[in-house]
């Protein structure tokens, strides 16, 4: 139904959108997670025209969006991050404009607008100002405004942003009404939301694709852990001479404790730094100063953060680093040796991956 | 076009919700009103004077041609007021869809920018129309009188409109060029009132260049019509301004898109 490949948008020398590709089927909902900033909303205005692509390709229902503007406009219905209203209007006179623009025969006007309004809610509000109404109801007008043709495909950018929690669950459930009738691309910066809503997730920051997966799969990969960060220096062993013969004593040493998971060792010049992972409610703290003291070593630090599922999708999303992604799973961390070993081969090509197969894309896991 | 007469309909009726149309339309005819009567009464006497100085010396200081002296002062003053208005009426054509938003739901809908910008314009002269409407009424009055010119006042609305026109071609495009509301006003006081009254500078130019420069001058070619003088030339001369305007808004538009935010 929608089809992107390459799209692309530079603002100056800076890249908002870099090379997005991907499909959506009929009838699917695919949410678009981001922090701000990060290229939703970017890419949502080039998808519905409104923004000129500096590259790339965007098909709607078999149209392309160069070559038949009209024809695409016509099968999009779009709720921009503010609800684009009139305020002086009534709600049911708004409806009506947008219908006639957007190309309702004047025969089934009525009918579209009429249905516009049950479906969004807002027979109770219909001749009321638009400008009167709360944040919630000038919501559930913008969502009005975009379905009111009927179009197959609807966008929808950030349409729970600036809502109160209850506006915000009435808007959700409205839009999971929604599904099925409309292929819908939404974007919000809500993890539950989209998991609640979408059938497949995109993880998007600064312009590219961090991830792609099934709401399910994602929060089962993003789920919390428990870390532990110790940090500790072994006497008589100072400088990196030897540090792998070191890594593996500490590793091995750690690995002893009850109900500890992955181990990361990192030596510096004097130091070494571990930080340990375990399962939600595992403590590993009190167990960590006898062990270290114990082996003779001093403990220089010991503090345990709780990544939280916005932790890890902040982690994820929001550092400079390129690399920077989930603690790597098994399998993964022996792509990334292999991806070290090949230099800039391992580099991750993010775009071209898209395979819905629930494959993480940050880091190496393109080889 | 179909959608440019939706949109002229929706910029009509957003008028006329808000106070604002209501308090503009009955300050323009109130203020026709009065010039209207105030000159009236200003003619008359000096008129009157003239008849005098003709019983008592049998000849006249004053050169009068009364009804046309009296349709021109009024009608260069109905330009001066129009000067004054419809900068206000332009300024959010364009400025106030972008800060809204709707300019995102006009340019993803099914429609061309020209149609738009068609709509927009058309909006804009419905609501110049209403405005001047009110001031027909004082014709009638001055045709129950006996001594009027009809073709006169004809060529003057004609006038006014083709004014009007071009001051709203050039306002919306100031419009579109504007993030910022009063920065449209004030821009377009600044384009308009410099292509009004530039003809002022011809008075003290070198004789080539006088034709020149009144060429340019809004009021330069208004003042023909307000004589009853229906040339081509300045029917073109507005409908230039127009065309250029309303182009340069399109172009402008298409511009906005490319911008971030």
């Amino acid at each position: 139904m929608i089809s992107v490949q390459q799209l692309t948008k530079k603002f100056g020398r800076q890249v908002a959108v870099d090379s997005l590709t991907f499909e959506v089927q009929k009838g699917e909902v695919l949410g678009f997670l981001g922090p701000n900033g990060a290229g939703k909303t970017t890419t949502m205005r080039m998808v519905t025209g409104y923004l000129p692509p500096s590259g790339g390709r965007v098909r709607i229902d078999g149209y392309d969006l160069y070559d038949h503007p009209i024809e695409v406009k016509r099968r999009i219905g779009y709720l921009p991050e503010n609800p684009p209203v009139y305020p002086e209007l009534t709600v049911r006179q708004y409806l009506e404009f947008v219908a006639e623009i957007k190309d309702v025969p004047v025969s089934r006007r009525k009918a579209a607008v009429d249905r516009a309004l049950e479906r969004a809610q807002l027979q109770e509000v219909r001749d009321k100002r638009v400008g009167k109404l709360s944040k919630g109801f000038k919501q559930r007008v913008g969502l009005g405004q975009a379905i009111v043709h009927e179009p197959p495909v609807l966008i929808l950018d950030e349409p729970t942003s600036s809502l109160d929690p209850k506006q915000r669950v009435e808007v959700r459930h409205l839009i999971s009404q929604l599904k099925g009738e409309h292929t819908v691309i939404l974007s919000t910066h809500i993890l539950p939301e989209v998991s609640e809503i979408a059938d497949r997730v995109f993880i998007i920051n600064r312009g590219r694709v961090m991830a792609v997966d099934s709401p399910a799969n994602l929060s089962d990969r993003l789920r919390a852990r428990e870390m532990v960060t110790v940090q500790l220096r072994i006497p008589g062993r100072v400088g990196p001479g030897d540090s792998g013969k070191l890594c593996e004593e500490v590793r091995s040493a750690f690995a002893a404790l009850q109900g500890v998971g992955d181990i990361t060792v990192q030596p510096d010049d004097d130091a070494v730094t571990v930080k340990l992972e375990s399962a939600v409610g595992v403590d590993l703290r009190p167990e960590v100063a006898p062990l270290v003291v114990g082996r003779g070593w001093q403990l220089l630090g010991l503090a345990a953060d709780s990544l939280s599922l916005e932790q890890i999708f902040l982690t994820l999303v929001s550092d400079e680093n390129e690399e920077a992604r989930l603690p790597p799973s098994r399998a993964e961390r022996a792509s990334a040796s292999l991806a070290e070993a090949f230099g800039e081969g391992g580099k991750p090509r993010t775009t071209s991956q898209v395979d819905g197969g629930g494959k993480l894309m940050g880091g190496s896991a393109g080889l | 076009m179909r959608h440019a007469f939706a949109i002229a309909r929706r910029e009509l009726r957003s008028f006329f919700v808000s106070p604002i149309a209501y308090v503009v339309v009955t300050i323009f005819a109130f203020l026709s009103g009065a010039f209207f009567s105030n000159m009236l009464v200003y003619y008359v006497k000096q008129s009157t004077i003239a008849d005098r100085q003709i019983a008592l010396v049998g000849r006249s200081d004053f050169q009068l041609d009364v009804p046309t002296m009296f349709l021109g002062e009024f009608f260069k003053n109905e330009s001066f007021i129009l000067l004054l208005v419809l900068p206000l009426l332009t300024m959010g054509l364009i400025t106030d869809e972008r800060r809204k938003g709707t300019l995102e739901l006009l340019l993803t809908s099914p429609l061309r920018p020209g149609e738009l910008v068609a709509g927009k314009f058309l909006g804009a002269m419905a609501f110049l129309s209403v405005m001047l409407a009110p001031t027909v009424p004082l014709f009638v009055f001055l045709a129950l009188g006996g001594a009027w010119e009809p073709g006169v006042v004809l060529a003057s609305y004609i006038g006014l409109l083709a004014l009007g026109g071009a001051q709203i071609a050039l306002g919306l495009f100031v419009s579109s060029l504007c993030e910022n509301i009063l920065i449209s006003a004030f821009g377009t006081y600044g384009v308009l009132l410099i292509l009004h009254f530039v003809d002022t500078s011809a008075t003290i130019a070198r004789s080539i260049w006088v034709d020149f420069i009144n060429f340019f001058s809004f009021n330069f070619h208004y003042l023909n019509f307000t004589r009853g003088v229906l040339s081509l030339g300045d029917v073109i001369y507005f409908a230039t301004y127009m065309a250029l305007g309303l182009f340069l808004t399109q172009r402008s538009i298409e511009a906005i898109r490319f911008k971030r935010s």
